[in-house]
């Protein structure tokens, strides 16, 4: 295919350039833009995506947004904000303009997530049990012993294969000179999946031609990979064991991907009140039959809340006896309570030590680098750099109290000193990257947006990565904050194979 | 099949038809309108009635004419018998069980609430009401068809279909109780209109039609009482819908305890003569009848909503 390079226009985006989109108008500056490189052409894999957009007016384009906003409300595809007290359902942000990454280097990166997942289930099932890499001073033992995130609770279990988190969502970020880094790791409840299953069901929907055109790689089999992950982790070897999905409620801000989640894997969606915890210490579920054996729960409830006897006591959206269920083998819990220790913000900047020392690999994608305010000579740099640094707090998520440094006020940077200075283990910072960006439809423009990348990766008896991932967008012009509880947006995540005809 | 699903399909399936039913009420008050002298007509105040709404739209400051009592009855959120408030119970109630029900009806029952709340901010004038309200039964019926076409009819489904069926049949009671309260009298003003009144009444359950077509002898007081409470094939009488209960009951563990309650029912209705009602005798009548229908939900409740607590 000869290069259509966008400085040179066809003759029928010539003949039709006044209404039509017109790329020399794209400007993404300094950053690394996705979709065109800093030639100002199209990158090989999204040729026929930026050649489909020129013969565009800006009128249709619009026109297939409100589409999509429209088949978004109706789909009811919804998430939960809080916000001055008071939960509101708000329609899923999603750019009709997809973001494209080849497959040769999906490959790498799929390769690197994998690496990432077993040396962490590794790692989380050593600081329960031998605690080897202390004992070899890899990973010092204060930070493990000051976590929260460490339950003492969880010494000694042993779940199936080793694995404690069995699903995790890592966050990927491509700084200016196009190197991708992992940004955090969430090995908790990590959400989104479900926004990445509908984003591609809207595309589908708004601009199907573009299906034609591209190979691209199918998302819909999350949920079946899922499932089968899930059923691996039954202590009962029955055929058909039961699954199910634990939430905390409606109220929950990611409510919606419980729903679906249980939906699509045909799987009972519960809350705590639903189950009971027989004195055989094993879990039933309350149905119209009387109460049912529960083999595996996929819990999307956090440790804190899972089980009152153990944890907050006052907590009514777990269920009592939970965790002994699950310590005697009796129950599968997919992720395992006390997982979080891995994917604490300061553990982070020891995840490359932590893949060495397990797997003697060097790690395929790498760590932003990073500051931990707890050692003196980090935080006097951190401290005295504080524009140009984000700072995040250890165990917070969702982009609640985060320091950006280049958007942040004065005031907001003194805030910040005191509360590094009063608790540095809290604290670790970053150099403020350059963030990717790629074309997003704004009102009556194409214009470039800072966007990231949450692929899923799951662990169970075998692993599985999704295709893609959720790419979350920061809809404000030079924002780099793409949490979609903070004004973010999204878009469907293409990975397209140029090689395939 | 979780006790707290079934129960939340099944107050979805009541809801939905609430939110129908109420819609049709309304309709045929609107069409009542264009065809009763001002004298006979049966004030806006009975749907009030039949929605027992009287009290709480009494304590409200507007007076009860035509365009507050409509308001109240379409879009007061404050009034839980509204169609918006009913609904928002039946979207809120599938929105929490919508991983066993086929997507499309989620689709449709969030695209009719949608409507219906961006129109309920603002009055009903006469020239929209016919088509506001007529969506909201044809969208009612729609899901009703999808849910019976698309989704496997396994327990999730019959207890729906219960919620739905009992709600109609008391639906159906509250409406010719109201109804028929005006219509008893021997007031002279009233008998030349007589027919009318009754035809509106079988209008408002859309069983005018299906009244002629079964009974095929002129409007009756005794003839519609009995098509509307004791017909087995008419999907709107009480009987009919007290059957389709009991069918769903028959499918569903452990059901002698509501199964009892919904003979109970049936067979009270079955022997009773309509030809010598009166009109205090009727309305107690139909007190019995809802003082068992309540029974029967009692009786749902504890056999598969609250297992080990009854």
């Amino acid at each position: 295919m000869v290069q259509s390079g966008i400085k040179s226009p066809q003759p029928y985006a010539r003949m039709k350039a006044r209404s039509t989109i017109d790329w020399n108008q794209y400007e993404p500056g300094e950053f690394y833009d996705e979709i065109i490189s800093h030639s100002g052409r199209a990158r090989p894999a999204t040729r026929s995506l930026v050649a489909f957009i020129r013969k565009q007016t800006i009128k249709h384009l619009v026109s297939r947004q409100h589409a999509a906003d429209l088949a978004i409300q109706e789909m009811g595809i919804t998430f939960t904000v809080y916000s001055e007290g008071q939960n509101i359902d708000r329609s899923w942000p999603m750019d009709i303009i997809p973001r494209i990454i080849p497959l040769q280097e999906w490959r790498i990166l799929e390769e690197g997530l994998i690496q990432r997942l077993t040396a962490l289930n590794m790692f989380i099932d050593d600081i329960y049990n031998k605690q080897q890499i202390l004992k070899d001073n890899i990973v010092p033992r204060d930070i493990i012993n000051s976590s929260p995130e460490f339950l003492k609770e969880c010494v000694g279990a042993k779940p199936r294969y080793g694995v404690w988190s069995h699903i995790c969502g890592s966050d990927l970020v491509r700084d200016s000179d196009g190197t991708v880094y992992v940004l955090e790791d969430n090995l908790r409840v990590p959400s989104g999946v479900s926004y990445m299953l509908e984003n591609r069901a809207i595309s589908k929907r708004v601009l199907p031609q573009l299906f034609d055109r591209n190979s691209i790689l199918p998302v819909a089999d999350y949920p079946s990979q899922l499932f089968d992950m899930l059923v691996s982790l039954s202590p009962r070897a029955i055929k058909h064991p039961e699954i199910v999905v634990m939430t905390p409620g409606v109220f929950n801000s990611a409510y919606f991907e419980h729903a679906y989640l249980a939906q699509r894997m045909g799987a009972e969606l519960v809350e705590g009140a639903d189950l009971v915890v027989g004195s055989d210490d094993k879990v039933y579920m309350k149905t119209i039959r009387g109460l049912a054996p529960v083999d595996v729960i996929y819990r999307r409830i956090n440790d804190d809340f899972l089980d009152p006897d153990v944890f907050r006591p006052e907590s009514t959206l777990g269920t009592p006896g939970l965790f002994r269920a699950w310590r005697k083998g009796n129950v599968g819990l997919a992720n395992a309570p006390g997982a979080g220790v891995a994917d604490d913000k300061v553990i982070y900047t020891f995840v490359p030590a932590i893949i060495k020392y397990y797997l003697d690999q060097d790690p395929i994608i790498p760590n932003v680098p990073s500051f931990l305010c707890v050692n003196s000579k980090h935080r006097k740099y951190v401290l005295e750099n504080l524009a140009n640094m984000v700072v995040k707090p250890a165990n917070e998520s969702g982009g609640y109290g985060m320091l950006v440094g280049p958007a942040s006020s004065k005031k907001e940077r003194a805030l910040f000193a005191e509360l590094i200075k009063k608790n540095p283990r809290n604290y670790m910072a970053q150099p403020a990257l350059k963030l990717s960006t790629a074309p997003t439809l704004c009102g009556n423009h194409i214009e470039p947006r800072h966007l990231d990348l949450r692929p899923f990766v799951l662990q169970g008896k075998n692993h599985y990565v999704t295709a893609g991932g959720l790419t979350r967008v920061a809809l404000r012009k030079g924002s780099l904050v793409v949490n979609s509880s903070q004004g973010g947006g999204s878009k469907d995540t293409w990975i397209v194979d140029t090689e395939a005809s | 099949m979780l006790s707290r699903t079934a129960e939340r399909v099944y107050w979805l399936g009541r809801f939905l038809e609430r939110a129908e039913n109420t819609a049709r009420l309304m309709l045929v008050r609107h069409q009542a309108i264009l065809d009763l002298p001002k004298e006979v007509q049966p004030g806006w105040e009975i749907l009030l009635d039949v929605l027992g709404a009287h009290e709480n739209f009494a304590a409200l400051p507007g007076v009860a004419n035509e365009k507050n009592i409509i308001s109240y009855v379409f879009g007061e959120r404050d009034n839980p018998s509204s169609i918006i408030s009913s609904l928002t119970s039946a979207r809120e109630n599938m929105r929490t069980t919508r991983e066993i029900l086929p997507s499309e009806t989620w689709e449709r029952v969030n695209s009719l609430y949608l409507s219906v709340a961006r129109r309920s901010t603002k009055d009903l004038p006469r020239g929209m009401r016919h088509s506001v309200l007529n969506n909201i039964v044809q969208s009612s019926q729609q899901i009703t068809g999808l849910l019976a076409g698309s989704m496997n009819h396994d327990a999730a489904y019959q207890f729906i279909r219960l919620g739905r069926n009992l709600e109609r049949a008391d639906m159906s009671t509250r409406i010719i109780d109201a109804a028929s309260a005006g219509l008893m009298g021997d007031e002279e003003y009233i008998i030349p209109f007589r027919n009318v009144l009754w035809i509106s009444v079988l209008q408002s359950l859309s069983a005018y039609q299906m009244y002629r077509l079964n009974v095929q002898r002129n409007v009756s007081p005794q003839d519609v009482l009995g098509f509307l409470f004791q017909s087995p094939v008419f999907p709107r009488a009480v009987a009919h819908c007290l059957g389709e209960i009991e069918h769903s009951v028959e499918l569903l563990p452990d059901n002698p305890p509501v199964l009892k309650a919904v003979v109970k029912v049936r067979r009270k209705l079955q022997s009773k003569d309509f030809s010598d009602q009166q009109g205090a005798a009727l309305h107690d009548f139909i007190d019995e009848l809802q003082i068992q229908l309540e029974d029967v939900h009692r009786a749902i409740s504890n056999a598969w909503f609250s297992p080990g607590e009854s």
